[in-house]
């Protein structure tokens, strides 16, 4: 039986002032060694998601777990023991690094952070993480305001990362700004972790990346799920038009790209599916908000259309 | 960049010379009649001479218009006791005596031209100027003892023309060189011990304002804004009434005066910082607040409270010259503001006598200027886009 | 046709980023310059407009048509930036100027280069934001009441306005969101077609300069190590480094 690492129920967030919900209603669950894909562009609220799993934003409604514990629940020490489970990757390369340090300092920090009294003085699992992503060792006692490039920034924070030996790995888009020859190297490092035991959420908008690196994966557009499955089967066989439209504007080689959107102001206060900005269908029931409905063990979607046996 | 350069040699230049001049002796003490104009200006009088005797005699030649003042001091020891000895000054064609030694086995001479008791022994009158009377021809002098019995001198001999040193003395007396040596140390002390204080107190409430937010951030802030808004000096000038004034009171008040400037930037820094990725991660991860401050946003501050500090420096001596000119500080402190306060009083201003208010003012300007030339460097290596216009 | 010859560029400090650099660009077709980071393809498009930082050194030639580029006074090289060839820059912050409205910052574009009276700019202003898909009331907007995509239309619109024979575009689709950038792609080759343009698009996405582009020139460490029809490329690549970037890329895809 393996144990629940993190999950979410009816996870609502909306900030003051702000009509639009951050995020409504997610739920999702995540096992040990288990990896889950969060697929959506900016605004779909996929880094605020990892911001409430971490316990740093409160929700508006719902419940997060981690490794069993309610959050809402739980005092400080506790919640620092529970933390130092986990690793956070943010997704600036540039803000996500303290700029006085070194390669090495940083990526020892977590180290010296998480031990009581501050006190850490090894620094060759850092030299080694650092070699393994690349980094030369004529770079690792260079100042990080020095001038890294995005590139090599995102690798010392990958190992920032793995260095505390994480049991929960959430990642927001940690291969970004890698070319094309390293991205497979840093996946194929997240993998060997994967197989010792690490769980990860990992966020990106890049399908074909999820799919490389995740076995399930939800799919966020403007803080709602709108379709869940394994990653694999919502690149081959897509059910809610957003999936459909981002799977069909990835860019495959020699094929030219063809996405059937309609872009529709919505107005302030809709309460109706939100896809219904850009959805190429969009029919008059759509202005109530479709539920989620599970079509199989693995597989559910929130779209009228996804429903095969109400039609349209 | 490379560190030293004409600011910064400028400065470790002068913190030598601050360290240093305290070797040269004290700096209160008269060293020449008042008012000497320095000797390279003044072309008509004589240079002034200075001269030891030992055993018996002292012989100089005088071949310049008549000496402002002279003075004889030391001990005549004799190996007996006289029945007839004097001291005496012999000129080309008179001889003047100038003491009556007889009775004495030891005697402490302690003349000086101005002297009336010497004026009445010379049969002249109090009004008459001695040493005009003495050394009115050019030609050979000897100062000597005459006895009957066998007498040891050491005597020192100083004549004082009106012209002393490189840059004169004030009304007291006092080499104004040696002066304007001592002014470095007092601007130095007050300057940076001021800014030193006020920065450390800016940076420490800067942090707390921004980092903690809430009641701590308004409040501090609420006090930055009442501090701004009294102005300094007339403070200052209080307190040095109701305090005395002397040199620490003055590092207080302007310390006590200066941090807000700095707490302001610092807190703007602090918000910004706050909320970094980086800064986030770590709280996840436990870190305490201390550890976040101390181990990441000072050292980001770093540069900026440098360049805050080194452009705080030319503000404290200023206000310090200023307190001083305005004579609200200690007059036995050799200050540069006070050496322009004195000659003010004493119409150093109204007469011309510019070798008493140039080099003070100079020496205020330049200290000023270099540490604003420092600042400015701080300036750059702290904010990028300075430096890109540095480059350019 | 816009050729670059021989194009080396080294930057102040010293760093050649640029070697030898050979680039054909017919009107009417993309051509889309693919690189890694440091391979010197952003670069080679800014020396090639004379607009590396003050320092640099550029030697080789560039011709617009006819047009000897180096050979030109200061004068004559700015009359032909933006009458001729346009750029739009990698990173829609650097396009627009936070404090002013794209209305204003339109008929700055224009009154610089052309003679158009004010109501003629505006009308001309309205007719490339409909061009790029934007409704003309986006005019009165600033840059920060825009999303991301829009502000790439608009700086493409800008672009437009002197109607060159050639574009050159530095990454204009990093930082959208997959939609977006089809729908950027898409209208690129629009105007491309429409207009009869030659337009040279710099990426590191090998995925997407094959999907869009006509031609591929792949710039590896500064040096253009092959050039070749899209569709070839990606079948039989020939030199080292395209097999390794299309091995990888299909590695993802599978």
């Amino acid at each position: 039986m393996t144990e629940e690492v993190a999950s979410v129920e009816s996870l609502t967030l909306t900030f003051d002032k702000i009509d639009a919900p951050a995020l409504a209603d997610v739920s999702f669950c995540l096992n040990e060694g288990e990896s889950l894909a969060l697929v959506g562009e900016s605004g779909s609220g996929k880094t605020s998601l990892l911001r409430l799993l971490l316990g740093l934003l409160r929700p508006t409604r719902g419940k997060v777990r981690l490794f069993g514990q309610p959050l809402d629940d739980v005092d400080g020490e506790e919640l620092r023991r529970i933390r130092r489970k986990c690793s956070y990757i943010p997704q600036d390369p540039f803000g996500g690094l303290p700029p006085t340090l070194s390669p090495l300092q940083a990526v020892v920090e977590p180290l010296i952070v998480t031990r009581p009294n501050l006190k850490y003085e090894g620094t060759n699992k850092a030299k080694e993480l650092l070699s393994d992503l690349g980094i030369e060792e004529t770079l690792w006692n260079r100042k990080l305001v020095q001038g890294f490039s995005g590139g090599q920034r995102q690798r010392i924070m990958l190992a920032r990362a793995l260095i505390t030996d994480p049991k929960l790995l959430l990642a927001d888009e940690p291969t970004s700004m890698q070319d094309v020859s390293t991205r497979m190297d840093l996946i194929n490092l997240l993998k060997v972790y994967l197989k010792n035991g690490m769980s990860m959420i990992f966020v990106t908008h890049d399908l074909l990346l999820a799919k490389a690196m995740t076995l399930r994966g939800i799919v966020l557009y403007r803080g709602r799920m709108c379709e869940t499955g394994p990653t694999h089967l919502l690149l081959r066989d897509p059910l809610h038009p957003y999936t459909k439209a981002l799977v069909s504007a990835l860019p495959k080689l020699g094929k030219p790209i063809e996405v059937k959107v309609k872009r529709r102001p919505l107005p302030v206060g809709f309460k109706g599916c939100p896809y219904l900005a850009l959805c190429p269908y969009g029919f008059d029931r759509c202005k109530d908000l479709p539920p989620m409905k599970q079509l199989s063990d693995a597989r559910s979607v929130a779209c009228f259309m996804g429903d095969t046996s109400q039609g349209t | 960049m490379s560190f030293w350069r004409l600011d910064t040699l400028f400065l470790a230049f002068l913190s030598l010379l601050a360290l240093l001049t305290p070797l040269l002796g004290p700096v209160n003490e008269a060293v020449a009649p008042p008012f000497c104009k320095p000797l390279w200006l003044d072309h008509e009088s004589g240079k002034p001479l200075s001269l030891n005797a030992k055993d018996n005699s002292l012989s100089f030649t005088w071949e310049s218009k008549p000496p402002k003042t002279f003075s004889v001091k030391g001990t005549v020891t004799f190996e007996g006791v006289p029945k007839s000895a004097a001291l005496l000054l012999a000129g080309p064609s008179k001889t003047y005596k100038l003491v009556d030694l007889a009775g004495y086995r030891n005697f402490d001479v302690d003349i000086d031209s101005r002297d009336v008791p010497l004026k009445l022994f010379l049969g002249l009158s109090p009004f008459v100027d001695v040493s005009n009377v003495i050394f009115s021809e050019r030609g050979a002098y000897s100062l000597f003892i005459a006895s009957d019995v066998k007498a040891h001198l050491d005597l020192n001999l100083n004549i004082y023309t009106g012209k002393w040193g490189i840059f004169g003395t004030d009304q007291r007396g006092r080499d104004v060189f040696r002066l304007t040596l001592a002014g470095i140390r007092i601007s130095l002390l007050v300057g940076i011990f001021a800014t030193l204080i006020a920065s450390t107190l800016g940076m420490g409430l800067g942090l707390f304002a921004g980092y903690l937010g809430g009641l701590a951030d308004s409040s501090i802030m609420r006090g930055v804004d009442v501090l701004l808004a009294i102005p300094t000096l007339p403070i200052l000038v209080v307190i040095s009434g109701v305090w005395g004034r002397g040199l620490w009171q003055i590092v207080f008040v302007l310390s006590i005066f200066s941090w807000m400037g700095t707490a302001r930037v610092v807190r703007s820094l602090t918000l910004s910082l706050r909320e970094a990725p980086y800064v986030e991660g770590l709280r996840a991860l436990g870190a305490p607040t201390g550890y976040i401050l101390a181990r990441h946003f000072i050292p980001e501050a770093m540069p900026l409270l440098l360049a805050q500090m080194a452009l705080g420096v030319p503000g404290a001596i200023l206000a310090e010259a200023g307190l001083s000119f305005l004579g609200l500080s200690d007059p036995l402190m050799p200050s540069w503001g006070r050496m322009l306060h004195e000659a003010q009083v004493f119409g150093a201003f109204t007469s011309g006598a510019w070798w008493l208010i140039f080099p003070p003012g100079l020496g205020i300007a330049s200290i000023c200027l270099a540490f604003i030339s420092v600042g400015r460097r701080f300036e750059e290596m702290a904010d990028p886009r300075l430096r890109e216009m540095a480059e350019r | 046709m816009m050729r670059i010859s021989s194009l080396s560029a080294t930057y102040p400090n010293g760093f050649n980023a640029v070697k030898k650099a050979d680039l054909k660009l017919s009107s009417g077709e993309i051509l889309a310059l693919v690189g890694e980071s440091g391979s010197g393809k952003s670069t080679l498009i800014y020396a090639s407009l004379g607009l590396l930082p003050k320092g640099s050194s550029v030697s080789g030639k560039v011709f617009f048509d006819d047009i000897e580029f180096f050979a030109l006074p200061k004068e004559g090289q700015r009359k032909i930036r933006w009458k001729k060839v346009s750029l739009v820059l990698q990173g829609t912050m650097s396009s627009f100027t936070p404090v002013l409205t794209i209305k204003r910052q339109f008929l700055e574009a224009m009154e610089e280069h052309l003679s158009l009276t004010p109501g003629e700019a505006m009308a001309k202003a309205v007719e490339l934001l409909e061009e790029v898909g934007l409704e003309g009331n986006f005019l009165a907007r600033y840059p920060h009441e825009m999303s991301g995509g829009q502000k790439q239309r608009c700086a493409i619109a800008m672009a437009l306005c002197c109607d060159p024979d050639y574009l050159l575009a530095d990454e204009p689709t990093t930082a959208l969101d997959v939609i977006t950038q089809a729908e950027i792609m898409n209208l690129l080759k629009g105007i491309a077609k429409r207009r009869n343009m030659g337009i040279l698009m710099v990426t590191h996405d090998l995925a997407l300069a094959s999907s869009t582009a006509d031609e591929i020139c792949v710039m590896y460490q500064g040096c253009t190590i092959e050039t070749e029809r899209s569709d070839i490329i990606i079948k039989s690549p020939k030199q080292p480094h395209t097999i390794a970037l299309v091995r990888s890329l299909s590695m993802m895809e599978e």
